[in-house]
């Protein structure tokens, strides 16, 4: 390729304007029109043609036949071709032609249908012209190994004042360089920098760089706000985990994946049932009672963080989902992130600091996820195809008493109370089988989930002179089982589809995402049964098959059979939408105009039924069928217009950017109860019911408006220096406070490019300050709080058949941000070639403004009024990364990572916090979850009652909470990590990560009322059977205890310390862990049978995850804690992966 | 290089450019209307429907909660009111939220029977409807008229209320929580002046016929419901305000209103009175609910089932002393009271409304004012004019309605004691009158000295108000505790 030395940038006064209102033009189609009809280059015909030593014509020749397009060359330009060696399946015209000429003195150019062959000619000399000048223009392109153009690679001359960047094409010209020899260096994120030594004289001919992919993790691309960057030059505190680490992991969600990778992001797996709610908490809760949780945006389109309510509280069998905020942002179970494949994941970047968040204004303090997903690389196509299936089980089952143990205890609990045993205590009085021995956690939730995943994807790309596409579509088929019995499953489908088209100035990407979730499950955790039931309950069934309901002499049943709950259908399903497109016009070299059009649609219908199956036959003639059905619909359109420039000034280089964002997001949902079906067949047909009323109905609108810009400045390599400025606004505020600035700025330097450190410390080969310093804020605080909203007030009987409208609340037109400002700062070095690699971060992230329930006098006719208060909580703490390459030979690899974040979360002020109505739920000083306990002293010899200490000293058996509450208790994680270690050899993988976490949780060391049986047959509620703790128990005068003595009835005189006692200091207690958080195995076939198999790659692999727990935990799972929800699963599986 | 500089102008063009639509754009793209779930206060009084719907709400309220006589809601002045009083005993002495009203032993922990925070609410309404309807300037003038009199009205009504169960209260008239937060209690004198005021404008503003829900149409004659309060209801509370506040020259004017339309208000025969749209109500509220409490809320607190009187829905009935009051041939005492014998003992009980706990149609109405104490107001106006044979006259047609012949009197003195006899007589366990009457006569030391000892408690004067509940004296800095509490 050549260029005239001379060339003139652009034409002069005149053409400035014009191009200056072409400009404007073609602005306003890509923001008004939003598509632009691109066609991709016709050249689809498939080619197969193979063989050995063919000469060219026959190849053309063939070709010919097979495609229609015709060959034009003169004979003799083929004289010096060589004959080839060609296996080619299903080609287009242009990779076979770029097969057969690869090392041909020839190239091709396509006309139509003709594709022309001809000679590549000698380099023509620099044509130089004397009077002009003595310099030169310096021509070239970039382009990665596989062929894709770099636009935007910095291209420099050291030792001159000569820099540019390269077009969308990938192509550059520096000009007026002067004759003599220089070292040209490129360099571009994500890849190695490429340097030459050229020789600028007569013969200067234009360069080819093809530069690698950066190897050094220091250098791969690491995704941004609105950017990439590398860890290199990043100024902020980024992480990134990569497709590689995600496919590793059994897991539905990828949010799960995440586990124990990044140094300050907990992720808590709330039940282990697929598609289930997780809490998720970046460097810990800013806000008091607001949303805590982090920023989604995939591919440039923000998601949702939570779901829409569902049909049941506290969302229902899926599980919370770290909502901080339900009063006034109501949500539910389950969590959104479950309706992405993460197989479709290229990468996810957690942006944590203000450096990295600031630019997402109002929406980024809690920090920013940002999920990127696969596209395609210019490639022959390349068909990926993924099998793996396995098996699933509980992590961690409760110690329980054995029947004989029960008894026991029960007939100890009577003579305790001196109590008669009941017509109703079934478990004792001769009603149920004394001898019979069941563990119901075995039955109940010790089953095998059974996990299939299968996933393809076919992609490619192409590069011509002019145009550059790429395409990728995959799809994705998931089963997931459960552990408990009977035939539940989450089954997904998924389709993504990426294009990319470059062409001259213009950049096309489109994006879609689509995801199909049917969640089969029951309304109920049969958790809690499996806990509670005592041992010697009923079979399940009955001799003749039937569901046993273990009937008394008088025909009524004496218990609530829990596989009865299988009946209780409950389906979730799901339908997700994500799209995006980009445009993108380069207005000049350097200069570019984009938008992104995003979209995203999430549909949600849940049915819930309660059929007469599922009750006692006795209890039937009583009830009615019950169905519940919910369908929701959230819906919204984000439009982001950007206009980047990158420019070489002096040695440095200046990246700006300036956007828009336009938001919309309407949620709606309609909830209805529905009873009086006449079968349970029909119970899924509303029409079916004779009364249907409408249970929840929301219908609510946010809109988001903003402007955002950033300034990096990179001199050097050795400074950098970004400020990212936001202007937001929302419509959840107030009309006195639509809008707010935020804003950060934050530095770099990488003093190992200095010269003199360079030379003092030799085995320094990477040494990096940052530091940042930025405000961000928090609109998680539900739509229309501001307003002066009037709601139905709806009666049985409408009075005077007129409808009645009170008003909701006191409003607060002033209502505003919640707003954290983010410090940190971080060394970042690198010894030995980077081969040890070291990062710590030290944050201090202040919360204030923080909007609070605030409380009034009634005379003011509400109790109270939603203000932003002056309260500030601050969360800091300090995060550590190490990267060690422990070996990288040829065949033997070894790596190993190691991370561990010390958070720690503090209340920093509370003006007036006594005499408000949080003094019992702050303390200053400490973390915002404190739980204020009693001081439980342990059990009185004499009386076999817990006894506390009372805030005087003196002792008690019935403290006063809170006003004896004076132990505290911080369930806060104190420091959490993880530890990998990759080792490869030959063909062979292996990965293991270990996750630990230090912490203190709940426990169940007391059980549920040990001794009781208490039964409510309606509600199918049962506490019976306790943990082994309870054995421990008082028994006689004297006796030394942890556990207080038992009791059948409960009366007040005992229930009142053993309800004290779960408030206690005690009732929490060690719940650190360590666990295998992820195992991987994986062989990949030699390349003689891959050859055969004419596969590009096949490897089997063995994945694990959570295969092994670390704890001493007092209670089930020491992650999820709970005795009420399904502990997190252990999976197994093994799989397939073949590239043709 | 040269050239890279230039071209920066037209950058910078295009970024101003670019920059500029956003922020004209700005406002308009993030502006929210209310959602369709419910109405924005700034449209609800631009329409009369939503205008209309903001007073039947409270309405609907206030009778939505009559369902418990026991939730401290306005309506429960019924009970605890006559709890405090002579009027009733409470059968389970274990009642956690009766047991310091019947005692008179409330403090300023107590839970229970907290009508400052059922009250206040009601105002807070009032005044977001006055400040609301008064802002309108596209509602039909008829219906504006017509609610704004029915808010003042409410308004009225409340702080009557609340200013007999607690002397000084503080006059809250805005919106304005910063400045109410701080509010000290205003003088009752103030209170009773903001009371007539609003009473005053109420009658201007109100309709006289008794309206649909529209605020606009009167029902045909002859089938009014008597649920929204019409300008006779004003009239008839103005006479009580009077009347408390010992302006007897208004006082009678005020009853004589009332009672001189006697097309609509007349005394119905006594099995009657309480029935839905009875000639003799003034104002009432239409139950709400369905089934078993489709009557109201006092049938079915009041009227004990054959088991007698129990620990759960049915914990009172009347006092010995009450019972005893009545002459032999009362005919209140047969047709207002009712009993249940258990074993040896009878336990007698409120029998106004005849509709208790049972699913059946709606034949009662919550009755707020009623012709028979126009009556009674007047007679005690015309007494303390002296002015004994016309107040002679209102008090018999009082008794002769009960079946009681004439009765004459000669001074003073005796007529102004056989009004107070004949009010606790006709009003008993309705919405306070005997409490309120004990208080404002100066009789309550003498009555409830013995009353409270036989209920098994200790009276004292300060016990004549209630407290307000320790909470909002935190919240409130400038608000005191009644004297004694």
């Amino acid at each position: 390729m050549l260029f005239p030395t001379l060339r003139n940038p652009l034409p002069e006064g005149g053409g400035k304007l014009h191009q200056f209102f072409l400009v404007m033009r073609i602005t306003t189609i890509l923001l008004l029109a939003g598509f632009l009809q691109v066609s991709a280059a016709g050249l689809a015909q498939k080619i197969t043609i193979s063989g050995k030593d063919i000469p060219l014509k026959v190849v053309f020749k063939t070709i010919e036949k097979q495609t229609g397009y015709v060959f034009a060359y003169d004979d003799e330009v083929l004289v010096e071709a060589k004959n080839i060696s060609i296996h080619a399946v299903n080609l287009t015209v242009k990779e076979v032609l770029d097969e057969c000429l690869r090392d041909q003195p020839l190239y091709y150019t396509i006309e139509d249908k003709t594709i022309f062959i001809k000679k590549k000619l000698p380099e023509k000399k620099a044509n130089l012209t004397q009077a002009i000048s003595s310099t030169y223009a310096l021509t070239g392109s970039v382009k990665t190994e596989t062929g894709t153009p770099l636009a935007g690679a910095s291209v420099t001359i050291k030792g001159l004042k000569k820099a540019g960047i390269t077009d969308s094409k990938g192509q550059f010209v520096l000009e007026g360089v002067p004759a003599g020899k220089y070292t040209l260096q490129i360099s571009f994120v994500g890849y190695e920098s490429f340097e030459m030594t050229i020789n600028v004289a007569d013969n200067l001919v234009a360069i080819n760089a093809i530069l690698k992919q950066a190897l050094n993790i220091l250098d791969e691309a690491q995704v941004i706000a609105y950017g990439t960057t590398t860890q290199r030059l990043s100024t902020g505190n980024v992480s990134t985990v990569r497709a590689a680490d995600i496919e590793k992991q059994p897991v539905s969600n990828i949010l799960l994946a995440l586990e124990g990778r990044i140094p300050g992001l907990f992720i808590t797996q709330n039940t282990g049932l697929p598609g289930g709610g997780i809490t998720i908490r970046i460097q810990g809760q800013n806000s008091l009672s607001r949303g805590s949780d982090p920023l989604y945006v995939i591919d440039g389109v923000p998601y949702i963080s939570q779901l829409l309510p569902n049909i049941s509280t506290d969302g229902g069998i899926l599980g919370p989902n770290g909502n901080s905020n339900p009063s006034y942002a109501p949500s539910g179970g389950g969590n959104p992130l479950s309706f992405i494949n993460p197989a479709d994941i290229e990468s996810i970047s957690i942006l944590k600091d203000a450096d990295a968040t600031a630019i997402y204004g109002s929406r980024a303090a809690n920090g920013v996820i940002l999920i990127t997903t696969k596209k395609g690389m210019v490639s022959p196509n390349r068909l990926d195809v993924n099998i793996q299936s396995g098996w699933g089980k509980v992590t961690r089952m409760l110690p329980l008493l054995n029947t004989q143990q029960y008894l026991e205890m029960r007939r100890e609990a009577k003579t305790n109370d001196s109590s008669m045993v009941r017509a109703s205590d079934y478990d004792i009085n001769g009603t149920w089988d004394s001898s019979s021995n069941t563990d119901w956690q075995k039955k109940l939730i010790g089953g095998t989930s059974h996990y299939t995943d299968a996933h393809t994807s076919i992609s490619g790309g192409a590069v011509t002179e002019r145009t550059n596409t790429t395409f990728l579509i995959g799809a994705g088929y998931h089963v997931e089982t459960t552990v408990f019995p009977g035939d539940l499953s989450d089954k997904k489908g998924s389709l993504h589809f990426n294009f990319t088209h470059t062409s001259k100035k213009i950049r096309v990407q489109f994006f879609c995402d689509y995801m199909v979730d049917n969640n089969s499950l029951i309304s109920r955790d049969l958790t809690q049964n499996a806990i509670k039931l005592p041992p010697n309950a009923p079979a399940l069934y009955a001799k003749d098959g039937t569901l046993n309901w273990a009937l008394a002499a008088n025909g009524n049943s004496t218990w609530v059979n829990p596989l009865s709950y299988l009946s209780q259908k409950y389906s979730f399903n799901n339908k997700n939408l994500i799209s995006n497109t980009l445009i993108s016009y380069q207005i000049l070299p350097g200069l570019e105009l984009k938008s992104n059009f995003g979209y995203n649609n999430l549909q949600t219908n849940e049915i819930s039924v309660i059929p007469l199956s599922s009750i006692a036959p006795d209890r039937r003639p009583t009830k009615t069928r019950f169905s519940q059905f919910s369908n929701g619909n959230i819906e919204t359109w984000n439009i982001e217009p950007q206009l980047t420039y990158k420019s070489k000034i002096g040695k440095g280089i200046l990246d700006f950017l300036a956007g828009t964002t336009i938001l919309k997001s309407n949620s709606n949902l309609q909830q209805f109860n529905a009873r009086g079906f006449n079968s349970d067949q029909v119970m899924k047909d509303i029409s079916a019911a004779s009364t249907v009323s409408v249970s929840n109905s929301i219908a609510s609108i946010y809109r988001y408006n903003a402007m955002f810009g950033r300034f990096n400045f990179n001199w050097q390599n050795k400074y950098i220096i970004n400020v990212a400025v936001r202007r937001d606004g929302s419509s959840r505020f107030g009309p006195e406070n639509l809008f707010h600035n935020f804003g950060s700025i934050s530095g770099a330097w990488l003093f190992s490019n200095e010269n003199i450190l360079n030379k003092m410390l030799p085995c320094l080969s990477f040494g990096k300050f940052r530091m940042s310093y930025g405000v961000t804020g928090n609109d998680q605080i539900g739509d229309y709080q501001f307003m002066n909203l009037y709601i139905p007030y709806s009666v049985d009987v409408a009075y005077q058949d007129g409808t009645g409208l009170i008003p909701e609340g006191l409003p607060n037109s002033h209502l505003q941000w919640e707003e954290t400002r983010k410090f940190q700062f971080g060394l970042d070095i690198g010894f030995l070639k980077d081969r040890l690699l070291f990062n710590s971060t030290y944050y201090v992230n202040r919360s204030s403004n923080l909007l609070q329930a605030y409380a009034l006098p009634i005379l003011t006719g509400n109790n109270q009024i939603q203000v932003n208060f002056p309260a500030t909580v601050q969360n800091s703490g300090w995060e550590f990364l190490v990267n060690l390459k422990n070996i990288d030979g040829k065949l033997f690899k070894w790596t190993s990572m190691f991370n561990l974040a010390i958070p720690k979360n503090k209340l920093v002020s509370f003006p007036d916090l006594a005499s408000s109505s949080y003094a019992s739920t702050y303390i200053v000083g400490q973390t915002i979850t404190i739980h204020k306990s009693l001081n439980l002293i342990g059990v009185n010899p004499s009386t076999g009652l817990y006894s506390f200490r009372d805030s005087h000293g003196s002792v008690t058996s019935s403290p006063d909470y809170p006003g004896d509450a004076t132990a505290l208790v911080n369930t806060d994680p104190k420091f959490y990590g993880g530890f990998q270690n990759s080792l490869s050899y030959k063909g062979f993988e292996c990965d293991i990560l270990f996750q630990f976490t230090k912490q203190t949780m709940p426990n169940y060391y007391f059980g549920n009322r040990p001794g009781a049986f208490l039964l409510n047959l309606n509600t199918g509620s049962i506490i019976a059977n306790q943990p082994v703790f309870v054995l421990n128990r008082w028994q006689k005068k004297g006796d030394i205890s942890s556990i207080q003595k038992f009791s059948a009835s409960y009366p007040s005189a005992v229930l009142t310390p053993f309800s004290r006692a779960l408030i206690s200091e005690v009732a929490y207690s060690d719940a650190s862990y360590i666990r295998l958080r992820n195992l991987s195995i994986s062989w990949q076939l030699p390349d003689k049978w891959k050859q055969k198999m004419h596969l590009r790659s096949a490897r089997i692999y063995l994945l694990g995850q959570n295969l092994l727990t670390i704890t001493n935990f007092k209670g089930m799972d020491p992650e999820s804690s709970s005795v009420l929800r399904l502990p997190p699963l252990k999976v197994l599986t093994f799989g397939i992966q073949f590239i043709l | 290089m040269k050239a890279k500089y230039k071209i920066g102008a037209p950058k910078l063009r295009v970024g101003i450019l670019f920059f500029s639509l956003s922020i004209l754009a700005c406002k308009k793209l993030i502006e929210v209307k209310a959602p369709i779930t419910s109405i924005n206060a700034e449209n609800v009084y631009e329409s009369d429907a939503t205008a209309a719907s903001v007073l039947t709400a409270v309405y609907a309220q206030i009778s939505d909660l009559n369902n418990d006589l026991g939730n401290g809601s306005i309506t429960s002045i019924s009970l605890y009111a006559a709890l405090s009083s002579d009027e009733l005993w409470l059968y389970n002495k274990n009642d956690p939220r009766l047991l310091p009203f019947y005692k008179n032993d409330i403090s300023d922990q107590t839970q229970d029977g907290n009508f400052w925070a059922s009250i206040y609410p009601i105002i807070f309404i009032s005044n977001s409807a006055i400040e609301g309807i008064n802002n309108s300037t596209s509602l039909t003038p008829a219906i504006k008229q017509q609610l704004l009199g029915e808010a003042k009205f409410i308004r009225a009504f409340c702080y009557f209320y609340l200013t007999n169960l607690y002397g000084d209260v503080p006059l809250v008239l805005t919106l304005d929580y910063q400045a109410n937060k701080a509010l000290d209690r205003a003088p009752k004198e103030k209170v009773y002046q903001q009371i007539i005021n609003d009473l005053i404008d109420a009658k201007k503003l109100l309709s006289a016929n008794y309206l649909n829900s529209d605020a606009l149409t009167a029902y045909p004659v002859g089938s009014e419901q008597r649920v929204r309060p019409t300008s006779y209801a004003a009239t008839a509370l103005l006479a009580r305000v009077y009347l408390f506040t010992g302006d007897y020259i208004n006082a009678e004017a005020q009853a004589t209103t009332v009672i001189n339309n006697s097309a609509i208000y007349t005394l119905s025969i006594l099995n009657d009175v309480f029935k839905k749209n009875s000639s003799e109500t003034i104002w009432s509220l239409q139950p709400v609910r369905t089934s078993t409490q489709s009557n109201t809320g006092d049938g079915a607190f009041f009227i004990l089932p054959e088991t007698g009187p129990n620990a759960g829905s049915n914990p009172v009935y009347l006092s010995n002393n009450l019972v005893n009051n009545f002459e032999q041939e009362d005919h209140r005492r047969v047709n207002w009271i009712n009993s249940v014998v258990i074993g040896a003992d009878t336990f007698y009980y409120a029998y106004k409304y005849k509709v208790g706990l049972i699913d059946t149609t709606t034949e009662e109405y919550i009755m707020m004012l009623r012709l028979a104490e126009q009556y009674l107001i007047r007679a005690e106006a015309r007494a303390k004019q002296n002015n004994i044979i016309e107040a002679t006259m209102d008090l018999n047609a009082v008794r002769n309605r009960a079946g009681l012949s004439n009765a004459t009197y000669s001074t003073q003195i005796d007529i102004l004691t056989a009004i107070l006899h004949e009010r606790q007589l006709e009003f008993f366990t309705e919405m306070g009158h005997r409490w309120f009457d004990l208080k404002r006569t100066n009789n309550i030391d003498a009555v409830m000295t013995n009353a409270t000892l036989e209920k098994g408690g200790n009276w004292n004067s300060y016990k004549v108000l209630y407290p307000i509940s320790q909470s909002e004296i935190v919240l409130d800095p400038n608000l005191v505790q009644n004297f004694g509490y």
